[in-house]
């Protein structure tokens, strides 16, 4: 038994592994869906004598639902997830029971984020080979290449996210004030990303990447982006660490 | 030496915690800390174990971190963990090197080997305080801080603790802060009182006892027990009488030897139907409240 284990069985036992790799799925399964069927649905619930004409949905398309959907609920679920592991000082008795038995709160630290931002990773695979194989399925096939590396660049997005999640906890103790901070910074990244030639160096351009570059993007307009959220996740993580080593309980 | 700390201070904002404590404690001891609520033994066992940083002061420690443990005074663990992964984890992080089988062995000790594979949600208070005692012991630490390890077990529960807390002596050096005055008077060696802050007291349990006992008698009588009291009242060497129940009184007298003599011969006089008298052992509560007060 391990600070490692601890974080695994804290993600399978609570069911919360289950709830990331499933949110991620039916998004990876709904979106080509929806992107193929839209015309229809509409057509049936749209008004009376209105007729909703669409272009023909490509392949990009199915990418395309999926990446909003999972950008957004799926983000989120990854969030929460991540910071109920990363603000372990709200659970205090059991937070004294490992800070009293470690030397660094390193310790502690380095298994709950990366198994937490490998849980993130591994539904974004799960929900991205989904939609992947529907939109094979349904509307045709994608670009092999391009796929693994939007794929690559989204999970990237996401282990920063949770990097984000450990920088925030270390400062409030709550988790879900960690969690809502964290929601907000990473909006607020959007939001500044959309201001100039400013977005391409930051993180939160690499969670459209997979989108774009099934629609020929260049990869390299993403690497800016990708440089920086690797670098901005080891500071992350080393403000985490040296911030919760101060924090008394 | 084990633990010394000098002007050891604790301030949050304008509520100041510790101010000025002076703690010496000899390795191999057992120490009782006791005050009342408030008095700042939380706070100096957070400091002693890393957990909170003093405002000023020196604190030495001769034993490294991971041959310390601490016992928060309500453990709780995650509550999809079983008993026995607490204690494994408890031992892979301070002791790896102590055999597997003995997680067995402290819960059994703990009384908790039926339960070592349910889940900690599912325990009780008692059975937490005890799980948390077993994942202090695994590690065979050197220094133990128990916060009220008893304060949530019931009288056998208490007493298994107690036992074990005396077994340690010699071969462990253990802080032990309680509210229950009578658990620190049976195993501590020296005892520490503290008061808004200030350690007051600290020293050989039996100096504390002897130097401010005050010598008084329990007396049992059949009811009513005032005209009694006020006949002792009366006496020269009865230094105070107070009514402790509808059959009881505690009668505080200039010495023991005089009370030998003189108390039978006034309860006769007083014509009170006497059940039993005897004299009144030094008690840390008696001590506790008159430092305390």
């Amino acid at each position: 038994m391990s600070l490692w284990r601890l974080e695994w069985l804290r993600l399978v036992r609570t069911r919360r592994l289950v709830a990331i790799l499933s949110i991620y799925l039916f998004f990876g399964l709904t979106g080509p869906l929806s992107a193929r069927y839209l015309s229809a649905i509409l057509g049936r619930v749209g008004p009376q004598g209105v007729k909703i004409e669409l272009p023909p949905p490509v392949p990009a398309d199915g990418v395309t639902q999926f990446v909003s959907n999972a950008s957004q609920i799926g983000l989120l679920v990854v969030i929460l997830v991540a910071a109920s592991a990363l603000a372990f000082d709200a659970r205090r008795e059991m937070a004294v029971f490992v800070r009293t038995r470690v030397d660094s709160v390193r310790e502690i630290l380095v298994p709950a984020f990366t198994v937490n931002a490998a849980a993130a990773v591994a539904g974004l695979v799960v929900g991205s080979l989904a939609a992947w194989y529907e939109t094979a399925v349904l509307l045709g096939g994608l670009p092999p290449g391009r796929m693994l590396v939007g794929i690559a660049f989204g999970g990237l997005y996401l282990v920063f996210a949770v990097a984000t999640v450990a920088a925030v906890a270390a400062v409030v103790r709550g988790v879900l004030a960690a969690a809502g901070i964290a929601v907000t910074v990473l909006l607020v990244l959007a939001v500044v990303g959309n201001i100039g030639s400013v977005g391409r160096w930051l993180p939160t351009s690499l969670v459209g990447a997979l989108d774009a570059l099934v629609r020929n993007a260049d990869p390299v307009d993403y690497l800016p982006a990708a440089a920086v959220a690797v670098a901005g996740t080891a500071a992350l993580v080393w403000f985490a660490a040296a911030v919760g080593a101060r924090r008394e309980l | 030496m084990i633990v010394e700390t000098s002007g050891l201070t604790k301030r949050y904002g304008s509520h100041t915690a510790l101010d000025g404590v002076d703690l010496a404690v000899t390795q191999g001891s057992v120490f009782g800390l006791v005050g009342p609520n408030g008095a700042g033994k939380t706070t100096l066992l957070g400091i002693l174990s890393g957990l909170r940083r003093p405002t000023a002061g020196d604190v030495h420690i001769t034993v490294p971190r991971r041959r310390m443990a601490l016992l928060p005074d309500t453990p709780q663990f995650d509550p999809w963990l079983t008993g026995a992964e607490v204690v494994g984890l408890a031992r892979t992080l301070v002791a790896p090197r102590v055999p597997r089988q003995r997680i067995d062995e402290v819960l059994s000790d703990a009384g908790l080997a039926e339960a070592a594979n349910r889940r900690v949600g599912g325990y009780s208070r008692g059975m937490l305080q005890r799980l948390g005692l077993a994942a202090t012991v695994i590690g065979e630490p050197d220094l133990l801080l128990l916060d009220e390890p008893a304060s949530a077990l019931d009288p056998a529960g208490r007493r298994e603790v107690l036992d074990l807390i005396a077994h340690l002596r010699g071969q462990a050096t253990v802080i032990l802060s309680s509210h229950i005055l009578g658990d620190v008077q049976e195993v501590c060696d020296a005892v520490g009182v503290m008061r808004a802050g200030r350690l007051i007291f600290q020293g050989a349990l039996a100096d504390l006892l002897v130097g401010r006992a005050v010598p008084a008698y329990r007396v049992h009588l059949r009811a009513p027990v005032e005209p009694a009291a006020d006949a002792l009242r009366a006496e020269d060497w009865v230094t105070s009488v107070g009514v402790t129940g509808a059959d009881s009184l505690r009668v505080g007298v200039r010495a023991l030897a005089e009370a030998e003599l003189r108390l039978p011969g006034a309860l006769a006089a007083a014509g009170a139907r006497v059940i039993s008298l005897a004299p009144l052992a030094p008690d840390l509560e008696d001590v506790y409240l008159e430092l305390t007060a």
